[in-house]
């Protein structure tokens, strides 16, 4: 059974993310990378132009003077023409991504439901099913890669669909481990109204330090 | 496809065999093959849900199975063993358990004791998204996530064929 | 008194032992000691902000799980949707790393440039000056890398300072300024693996540049460190190596044996310290000495540039000993292995002609799903061709071009998906139209006919009657029909009667029709109140009939005005996108076609260059031989006199081991 449905409007209380740290992650991600075979992780490469040793004089033609009779392709004019044109694949992929949403969710009946956590010790997400006017709208089982992600600050649109004007009923049903290992199934629901333009809801997942638990709330963004 | 009844599902397989043992070279051809698999997430016996699309980069492989099939047993274990082999070169197995009786489907992972992870369909909702109507089948999907390979064939003889198959998988 | 400063607002605080343990937790996921480092960095930090939109949430979901292409699709369309409002600050800054993640460094660096103003903290502008400088150094961007490091205010954290000294210095060197790079690094107290990798890079630098004294202290350094990782022995074995080496050249053999001894023997550096070492003999004047390394190497891959100059070394020494017929019998051997490996050379510049080979390397690698610059070729292919290859294979040009082909094919692929849902979009937009077209005349039908305000203005009237029949206290007319029917009739037969002659039986007439007509009256009073009140309430009904009425048609006439920009726009969009995507897909054919075809180039050029070494080994070797039986025929007695290594015009281009004589 659901045990503690609950609904509240409160302020965002979350407090999280911080650009710096998401650049900073972006420009990191690779940097510790393992380079090549031949090089430890999280050491530096030998950069350029360390490879070749000096020749000695005898018999050895010198690397360098060969390479001087066959020049190095021009690699620089393709990079520029390879950038330009992932720049439009990307500019196109966003221009189809956004095509697709307006067609199939238009703005008047779009309604999202996202789900954030702000929890770390009382929870381990496992699951959470959606339930819009009675009906099973969605069931999404949550990896332990999604799951970081969220605990970083992520939000994940669980849900986009269409409903009709008028008033409507949000259950969700989240199941997951909470303190001690223990086994958690509760629920949350709202009756919201869905007005001429999109509609946006937050399941909310926190921590209650105090009490030790984590708690399952419903926030209707106006 | 499936119903939630065991002598349905049985029923159903036994046709499928019959009319697939009718049509040898059905194994090759699939409504799904040189389309990007669906995607889907599952609990696995060992804990962690599992999404297929977060395998992006490796070959996959699917082994649908019901404790209720003989041959399931030999197909996981001659998987067992091309997953030893290839699991370095990015080789994945996930067995998809179809049945709706959890406490069987449990106890057939245990004396499997597959390597690679074994996962739920109790609801038949991934099976029907790959169109599966045999037990065993296998589907094979590259590293980009397009199906490649769909087995319904259970024959041992079949082996070496579809191993080097997913050899050629692993090589692109 | 409590100074304004010591006063710490308690939610703030709380506020930053969730962000650093967030830091912690995230940066964990890369490596640890940074995240420590992170941990200390507060004074770096934006300030904590809120996710105000969900939506940037929902890109952070990605971000966070390493979706970069995903988070930048996102990203930009809610962006365009306005989706973003109180996040433009970071989703910029956002947007910037992620073009900078996905190899987009002319992208990422217009918006730095625009970004990074000084409300931005330092932290955060140095990191981001500092990667775009790292693409643009690989990238050889030389310029634009060394300006980008001059933006660079401050310190970055320990473990980014280091990598940033080490770039300064080889984006000095790679601009052929060794002096400033030897000031800057002379001055530099980094961790240990930096600063040996850097002092061998510019110490090789000089002796390239023929500045042998200047090298000497830098490589002498890297030569002589202790230190029990394999990494950095492999480095001083490099280092010890380029200075022996060195050294022969200066015809310094007791000190270029030094340094060349100091190379490990089971190291993957000991055929070059083999090789030179038996050189320095050679220099000394001892032959005898100089055979004992060279011989060592006979036996291992001719792949090796220092076996394959071992074959001419070996006969060089024996013809120096006066042992003509085991020099005679090297030199032919050593012809017959550089003929073979030449074929094999020949064979592998055909595949990689061909393009199979590196079609092979780059399929296999391209097909991982991951995409963007930070990517690394983790190992090399197993063709035949990849062990002439493996130089080309580690440098810059090739891994960034690869990088590259591998990205289109993702962009590629990515592309072709969408493709697919082509037909469904456009079906769906058909059925839309259709349905449109169906029912589009009849609402306009119905919005012209103005039904709702006919239907308000007959409401009125009603209204307007309900209060004329209580203000006149009108009970008959609230009735039922039966009622009405009644009361008319009396009437009727009042207005009858009157016209009758009077007389008593008018009179009793008339008393029946008084009676008749006041009972009916009677009746018709005392449910006057409930009907007026029934009244009352139906028209309060029709109201909130009449005001879902009106909202469903305003809905309509929306609806309707916003059709033709639906409809007709999806349409026109989904055929733009349709063409875009066509010619975009042969763009990043053509384009990746042509940076297979550059990669290619860069392995055929190493190819050629290694026959071309060979070659002249071949040459220097028959010749060697040619000048041994010439001098056989002519003066059977008197052995060949080869010149060894000590000519002093030579290190420029290939010299003969033996200086043919007269």
């Amino acid at each position: 059974m659901v045990a503690a449905i609950r609904h509240r409007k409160s302020a965002v209380r979350r407090v999280l993310h911080v650009a710096w740290l998401a650049f900073l992650c972006a420009a990191l991600l690779g940097v510790f990378t393992p380079v090549l075979a031949q090089q430890a992780e999280g050491s530096p490469a030998p950069e350029m132009p360390a490879p070749e040793m000096p020749a000695p004089e005898m018999p050895v033609p010198d690397a360098a003077d060969a390479a001087d009779a066959a020049p190095a392709p021009d690699t620089q004019a393709l990079d520029e023409e390879v950038q330009l044109l992932k720049k439009d694949a990307v500019d196109l992929n966003r221009e189809l991504f956004m095509l697709e949403e307006e067609l199939l969710f238009p703005a008047n009946t779009q309604v999202a439901v996202f789900l954030s956590m702000d929890v770390g010790e009382f929870f381990a997400l496992d699951s959470v099913q959606l339930k819009i006017n009675g009906r099973e709208v969605g069931n999404y089982l949550y990896t332990q890669r999604e799951a970081e992600a969220l605990l970083k600050g992520g939000v994940h649109r669980v849900y986009l669909g269409n409903l009709k004007v008028g008033e409507h009923e949000l259950v969700a049903i989240f199941t997951g481990k909470g303190p001690n290992e223990r086994e958690y199934r509760r629920g949350a629901s709202t009756r919201f109204a869905k007005a001429v333009g999109a509609k946006y809801l937050e399941l909310k997942i926190t921590d209650r330090q105090l009490r030790g638990q984590p708690e399952f709330e419903i926030k209707d963004w106006e | 496809m499936f119903r939630s009844q065991p002598l349905a599902l049985t029923l159903l397989l036994v046709a499928g065999a019959v009319i697939h043992a009718l049509d040898a070279s059905a194994a090759e051809r699939h409504a799904l093959i040189g389309k990007p698999a669906p995607d889907f997430a599952l609990r696995s016996a060992a804990g962690p849900n599992l999404r297929l699309s977060e395998q992006r980069g490796d070959v996959v492989v699917l082994s649908f199975w019901s404790s209720r099939c003989n041959t399931c047993r030999l197909q996981l274990a001659e998987l067992d063993r091309l997953y030893a082999t290839y699991r370095p070169a990015g080789f994945v197995v996930f067995g998809i358990g179809v049945d709706d009786d959890a406490a069987r489907a449990v106890e057939f992972v245990r004396a499997q004791g597959a390597s690679f992870p074994m996962l739920f369909d109790p609801a038949k909702q991934i099976a029907r998204s790959f169109d599966i109507d045999n037990l065993p089948m296998l589907v094979a999907i590259d590293r980009f996530g397009v199906v490649r390979l769909v087995r319904r064939d259970d024959r041992r003889s079949g082996v070496a064929e579809y191993t080097a198959a997913l050899r050629r998988l692993l090589d692109e | 008194m409590i100074h304004p400063r010591q006063h710490v607002d308690p939610r703030w605080r709380r506020r930053g032992a969730r962000l650093s343990l967030v830091c912690a937790l995230l940066l964990a996921a890369v490596t640890a000691p940074l995240a420590e480092a992170a941990k200390k960095a507060d004074p770096e930090k934006l300030p904590v902000t809120r996710i105000r939109d969900l939506h940037y949430g929902d890109v952070l979901f990605y971000f966070y799980q390493g979706e970069n292409f995903e988070a930048l699709t996102r990203l930009t369309a809610f962006d365009s949707w306005g989706r973003l409002p109180s996040h433009q600050a970071e989703s910029q800054l956002l947007l910037g790393g992620l073009y900078l993640e996905l190899g987009l460094h002319n992208e990422a660096g217009r918006r730095f440039e625009q970004l990074l103003g000084p409300e931005i903290p330092a932290g955060v502008r140095n990191r981001a000056w500092f990667y775009l400088a790292k693409i643009w150094y690989v990238r050889g961007y030389l310029d634009r890398a060394e300006a980008a490091l001059l933006r660079i205010d401050g310190r970055l954290p320990a473990a980014l300072e280091a990598e940033r000294m080490h770039l300064r210095a080889n984006v000095l060197m790679r601009q052929q300024r060794f002096a400033e790079a030897a000031r800057l690094l002379n001055g530099w107290d980094g961790p240990a693996v930096w600063t040996a990798y850097a002092r061998f890079n510019l110490g090789v630098a000089f002796v390239r540049d023929g500045q042998l004294e200047q090298a000497v202290p830098f490589l002498t350094q890297v030569g002589t460190l202790a230190s029990g990782r394999n990494e950095l022995l492999a480095l001083r074995d490099r280092a010890n190596l380029a200075l022996g080496f060195a050294w022969l050249q200066a015809e310094q053999p007791a000190k270029a044996k030094e340094a060349l001894q100091r190379v490990r023997l089971n190291g993957p550096f000991s055929s070059r310290a083999l090789l030179g070492a038996g050189w320095a003999d050679a220099q000394l004047g001892d032959f005898q000495g100089a055979l004992t390394p060279w011989l060592e190497l006979r036996d291992r891959s001719l792949l090796d540039a220092a076996v394959q100059e071992s074959f001419l070394a070996v006969p060089y020494a024996f013809a120096k000993l006066d042992a003509t017929s085991q020099a005679v019998e090297y030199y032919e051997s050593a012809v017959q292995s550089f003929d073979a490996e030449s074929l094999q050379i020949d064979a592998a510049i055909e595949r990689v002609r061909a393009g199979t080979m590196l079609e092979g390397i780059v399929e296999r690698e391209a097909t991982g799903g991951s995409y963007g610059w930070f990517w690394q070729l983790k190992d090399l292919p197993t063709a035949p061709e990849t062990r002439y290859l493996y130089s080309v294979l580690a440098g810059h040009d090739f891994q960034e071009g690869l990088k590259n082909y591998r990205d289109l094919a993702y962009l590629d692929r990515t592309l072709t998906r969408w493709s697919e849902s082509f037909d469904a979009y456009g079906s769906m937009i058909d059925t839309r139209e259709r349905a449109f077209s169906e029912r589009l005349p009849r609402a306009d039908e119905l919005l012209a006919a103005d039904g709702v305000g006919a239907l308000a203005a007959r409401r009125n009237e009603v209204e307007s009657r309900i209060g004329q029949i209580a203000r006149e206290a009108d009970y008959a007319a609230l009735g039922t029909a039966e009622q009405r029917d009644q009361w008319q009739r009396i009437l009727l037969a009042e207005e009858a009667l009157a016209l009758e002659p009077p007389g008593p039986e008018r009179d009793d007439a008339a008393a029946r029709l008084r009676l008749v007509k006041g009972v009916l009256y009677w009746n018709l009073a005392a449910s006057f109140r409930g009907r007026m009140f029934e009244q009352r309430r139906a028209l309060r009904d029709l109201d909130a009939l009449l005001r879902d009425t009106q909202n469903r048609w305003e809905r309509l006439a929306v609806a309707r005005a916003s059709v033709p920009a639906n409809t007709g726009e999806f349409g026109q969009r989904l055929a733009a996108a349709g063409e875009k995507l066509a010619a975009l897909r042969d763009r990043l054919v053509a384009t990746r076609g042509k940076q297979n075809e550059l990669l290619a180039a860069l392995a055929v050029r190493e190819l050629s260059q290694q026959k071309e070494r060979l070659n002249t080994y071949q040459l220097q070797a028959r010749f060697a031989l040619a000048t041994i039986y010439d001098r056989a025929a002519m003066a059977p007695s008197e052995a060949a006199a080869p010149v060894g290594p000590d000519g002093d015009d030579t290190g420029t281009g290939p010299a003969a081991p033996v200086e043919p004589t007269p």
